[in-house]
């Protein structure tokens, strides 16, 4: 209860620091100020200030102190800041006393410029412990180089089987989410992650990692409690591993903890491999959409766009601050020659194009095969045949390809085999062949083909009700 | 001054005296009230303009319903939600738990119950095994009951979150919940949202067409597709699955399309007259409205009707033309998200089986809802899928909260059959297409189904990842009302990173 109390009591440290800091620096500014004739009325209130900071140089002092036992820092670094915090006290005690009573033997200019350097000193201490010793270096340290250890970021491996477990996988881990309040200068429960042997050696508590077995440990413990429970680890405020994270630390001390081993030394079980092929590109967590070129493309021509809207076509950027563009004639199904020359003066931008269910047909094909940066194009349900079809070889962006309900056939499909990049063909009800699916499979190897022609069946359950059961009673 | 222009000067007095006798104090409160409305509209607007630049959505109120593009690009361009109203049970679909069957008829263990309020269930109830039987399915494994044969096989399409929770165990706030992210009546709709956000396609139809079944509405009634702060036109349309769409599509008798037109160009001409005086962009939203019902006219009735889709497409759905079903509607929302509509919100009522009556047990009358079910959505994933349209369209399926493991005892009595209570700590949702990972489950319950273990996901993380797909990031999809930005997710709701591909 009493230890209860002093922790308490302690926790007001950060709090009160600041009351010296600033009441200390207003009498020196008005110590300061007072030398000009013109500010000489400010003189009487230099002692009052200077006591009251002496009293909160005193307080902090002391919920310093008590903080300092009750929690676990960095013991030089407390050390140094607990005694500047004395010398600040001390040093106002004695510029009071001299205020009050000039007889006092000391210079008051040496009490004045050494209470300034030491309540800079100290508060820079102070900060250092709470906030970790580069703090305030940091921005510059960020802006001059890419280190992972300042930004705090986890890089992709280059191959995660032949990486060191514990120095790739595991310690980018504990650098984000951990190292903040277990490190070098803060120790968080008298728990230090940053160095192997301090963390196998665990905190005030006992040890947090039991290699081999991972469920035991009470560092995986504290990770898979709720959130909201006290004891949980991070704190709730602070950012939490991703469940794949856990599941790394799990299996790392699952397999003994060892700090020197590779990744495909130690055992891997299904669940956990696509976690660790996924640390290879860590950008796949925020896929990016393929279907938007990376390059950039300058602006189309306002008025071509404003034409075809005019027609009832619907032109729009694909994405906010993109110039690509995509195309859709959902309420517009006659599709003539001006709007076809309107495309082509689109080509470079024109990325996604939905012709389906209008007029359009072979004699079409001529300026759609020019619209080379089509990635999407959608021609179901129009009046396209293989003739038509076979005109789009050019077409080598293409990754959509929707040609459902046309009259085309497997003979011009396999005329695009050029079109390495496409990734689905859609064919439902057109006149490819039942023996042609094979070769289109095999032309196309990369490419997902839907045939389509799905059928629910009918069972017997699917127009019967069952019954209210007779009853005993 | 001569005698003539003495008598001019007193006929123009006389004129201006005339002109100043109609300005009635009607005119001066109307005048003084314009006046000072300006200047309150003026200072309001001065102290949030800085606010509203930063909204990424631009309101139009002359064409609200244009297309717009999304932040980011997204992989669904549309979205169908088929909501079984009522709550159906997980333990009877999706979630097979073999240990809750040895519990069977077993008095339900204290510490399910110490704490726990529950709707209907009172005193000690007896657990209730699962009453079906389970098999796994596809190259994923997933384990689906024998109540949905159809679905068993495309499973390898569907990406299961077995470990929804909520925190509503009434249906109209849970239904509020999932849809407009707030309990309680006020907020907008996730198809409102959206359509506000991206605008629609197809400037012929409606962009957020709402169809329900199962002869009743949801119980939270049409709030569930309400607009909530958001400017009207972005509500749910309900059309009719029987007989016109819309009622009164059609012109009545002795009025043809021309005169229909020329009355819709004269009241908007009024309209536009007023608006010139007004400067209310209501009035430009309403004069868009009437152009967009006289489009819709020769648009939807064509969209709306299923008798011109070919009978193999009939018997794949199981539809029953002429009849208000869900079937229909299924194969409804397949023909609007194909022209372009962004957001097709199903409601089927009738999932609550609590055992009170034989249509409520959970061996009977839930048996044959799944029935009425499972055959149409199989077809549209099928359907959607064969048309190339899957890889575009996000299929969500779900209810407002799951069942309890537990037979439900109302007002601790035996109910007459077999049912079970709302219960708000687990339940499935499943989620398909555009971009959704296909064959995949996440999220897990404890061994009798009680609790969600892992992967415990909210109404507010689905919220957010269907944003996702459809290219927002829901933390900065915002509306400013009342002086605050408003969000769907509210302060909560993360993307679901896992089921997507």
């Amino acid at each position: 209860m009493l230890l209860s109390i002093t922790e308490f009591l302690g926790h007001f440290h950060p709090l009160l620091v600041h009351l010296p800091i600033g009441i200390l620096l207003i009498g020196l500014l008005l110590q300061w100020l007072s030398r000009k004739e013109k500010h000489a009325s400010l003189k009487p209130a230099i002692p009052i200030v200077l006591l009251w900071g002496t009293v909160a140089a005193l307080a902090s002092c002391i919920t310093g102190y008590l903080l300092s036992i009750s929690d676990d820092y960095d013991k030089t670094l407390v050390s140094l800041h607990m005694w500047m915090g004395i010398s600040v006290a001390l040093v106002s005690l004695m510029l009071y006393a001299k205020e009050k009573n000039p007889a006092f033997a000391i210079d008051k200019r040496i009490l004045s410029i050494g209470l300034l350097i030491l309540v800079f000193l100290t508060g820079h201490l102070g900060g250092s412990l709470t906030h970790g010793s580069d703090y305030l270096t940091k921005p510059f340290k960020d802006i001059f180089s890419n280190d992972t250890l300042s930004t705090a970021t986890i890089k992709p491996i280059a191959n995660v089987q032949e990486a060191v477990a514990y120095q790739e996988v595991i310690k980018p881990i504990l650098e984000t989410k951990c190292y903040s309040c277990h490190n070098a200068n803060k120790q968080k429960g008298g728990l230090r992650m940053d160095d192997s042997l301090k963390l196998m050696k665990g905190g005030k508590d006992g040890k947090i990692i039991e290699p081999g077995n991972a469920d035991e440990s009470e560092m995986i413990k504290r990770l898979l409690l709720p959130v909201d429970n006290e004891d949980h680890m991070p704190p709730k405020e602070k950012p939490q591993p991703t469940e794949q994270q856990i599941a790394l630390l799990h299996w790392w001390i699952s397999n003994n903890a060892d700090f020197t081993k590779k990744v495909k030394e130690l055992q891997q079980t299904d669940k956990l491999k696509p976690i660790l092929l996924a640390l290879q590109n860590v950008t796949a967590i925020k896929k990016e959409a393929t279907d938007i070129p990376k390059t950039t493309v300058e602006k189309a021509d306002e008025k071509v766009i404003d034409q075809l809207r005019q027609k009832g076509v619907v032109v729009l950027p694909v994405v906010q601050n993109s110039n690509y563009l995509m195309a859709n004639f959902v309420t517009d199904t006659i599709v003539d020659k001006d709007d076809l020359q309107l495309l082509l003066q689109l080509k470079k931008q024109l990325i996604w194009l939905k012709l389906d269910d209008t007029n359009i047909g072979d004699d079409g094909m001529q300026i759609i095969s020019q619209l080379t940066n089509l990635i999407k194009l959608d021609l179901s349900h129009t009046n396209i045949t293989d003739k038509g079809l076979q005109q789009l070889q050019p077409l080598t962006n293409l990754q959509y390809l929707n040609l459902v309900g046309t009259k085309i056939s497997a003979q011009s499909l396999l005329q695009l085999k050029n079109l390495y990049t496409l990734q689905s063909l859609y064919l439902y009800q057109t006149n490819v062949g039942k023996n042609d699916w094979e070769t289109l499979r095999t032309t196309f190897p990369k490419t997902q083909i839907d045939s389509g022609g799905y059928v629910v069946p009918l069972l017997a359950t699917d127009t019967s009700l069952v019954k209210e059961p007779k009853k005993d009673y | 001054m001569t005698q003539k222009e003495l008598h001019n000067q007193r006929l123009v007095r006389e004129a201006e005296h005339a002109v100043m006798r109609m300005n009635t104090r009607r005119h001066f409160l109307k005048e003084s009230a314009m006046g000072l409305g300006a200047l309150a509209l003026g200072s309001l607007f001065g102290s949030c303009g800085s606010k509203a630049s930063q909204n990424s959505v631009v309101f139009d109120p002359a064409h609200p319903l244009l297309p717009k593009l999304p932040p980011f690009a997204g992989k669904a361009k549309s979205v169908i939600y088929l909501h079984m109203a009522g709550a159906p049970s997980q333990l009877e679909l999706f979630d097979y738990k073999p240990e809750l069957m040895k519990m069977d008829g077993q008095d339900c263990p204290q510490s399910l119950l110490e704490g726990k309020k529950f709707a209907f269930i009172r005193g000690v109830p007896k657990m209730l095994g699962p009453q079906a039987k389970f098999a796994q399915y596809g190259d994923s494994g997933a384990w689906v009951s024998e109540n949905m044969p159809h679905l068993s096989s495309i499973v390898d399409e569907l990406s299961f979150l077995k470990a929804v929770t909520t925190d509503q165990f009434n249906h109209a706030p849970a239904q509020l919940m999932v849809h407009t992210g707030s309990a309680r009546l006020g907020r907008p709709s996730l198809g409102s949202w959206v359509t506000y956000g991206l605008g629609t396609e197809n400037q012929n139809l409606p962009g957020f067409v709402v169809l329900t079944s199962g002869g009743r509405n949801p119980d939270a009634g049409k709030s569930v597709w309400g607009s909530g702060f958001l400017p009207s036109v972005y509500q749910g349309v309900q059309c009719r699955s029987e007989g016109d769409p819309v009622l009164f599509i059609k012109d009545p008798d002795g009025m043809d399309r021309d005169l229909r037109k020329a009355s819709i160009d004269a009241i908007n001409e009024v309209n536009a007259q007023e608006y010139k005086e007004y400067n209310d962009p209501e009035i430009l939203s309403r004069i868009s409205q009437y152009e967009m019902a006289y489009k819709m006219q020769i648009a939807a009735p064509e969209v709306m009707n299923i008798n011109n889709e070919p009978q193999y497409i009939h018997d794949m759905y199981g539809t029953k033309p002429g009849e208000g079903c869900f079937a229909n509607n299924v194969l409804l929302a397949r023909k609007l998200v194909e022209k372009g509509v962004r957001f097709v919100q199903l409601f089927d009522w009738g999932w609550d089986s609590h055992g009170t009556d034989a249509s409520l047990a959970i061996d009977v009358g839930f048996i044959n809802k799944c029935r009425s079910v499972d055959k149409c959505i199989t077809a549209l994933i099928l359907d959607l899928k064969q048309r190339g349209l899957l890889e575009e369209t996000l299929v969500v399926w779900g209810g407002e909260f799951g069942r309890t493991p537990m037979m439900e005892n109302r007002e601790g009595k035996q109910n007459p059959f077999k049912g079970r209570d709302h219960h708000t700590e687990a339940f499935t949702i499943w989620m398909a297409g555009a971009g959704i990972k296909k064959g995949f489950t996440y999220g897990e319950t404890d061994e009798i189904g009680y609790s969600s273990i892992s992967g415990k996901v909210e109404p507010f993380d689905v919220q957010a990842t269907i944003l996702n797909q459809l290219g927002f990031d829901h933390e900065k999809f915002t509306y400013d009302f009342q002086g605050r930005p408003f969000r769907l997710t509210d302060t909560r709701g993360k993307v679901i990173s896992d089921i997507i591909a």
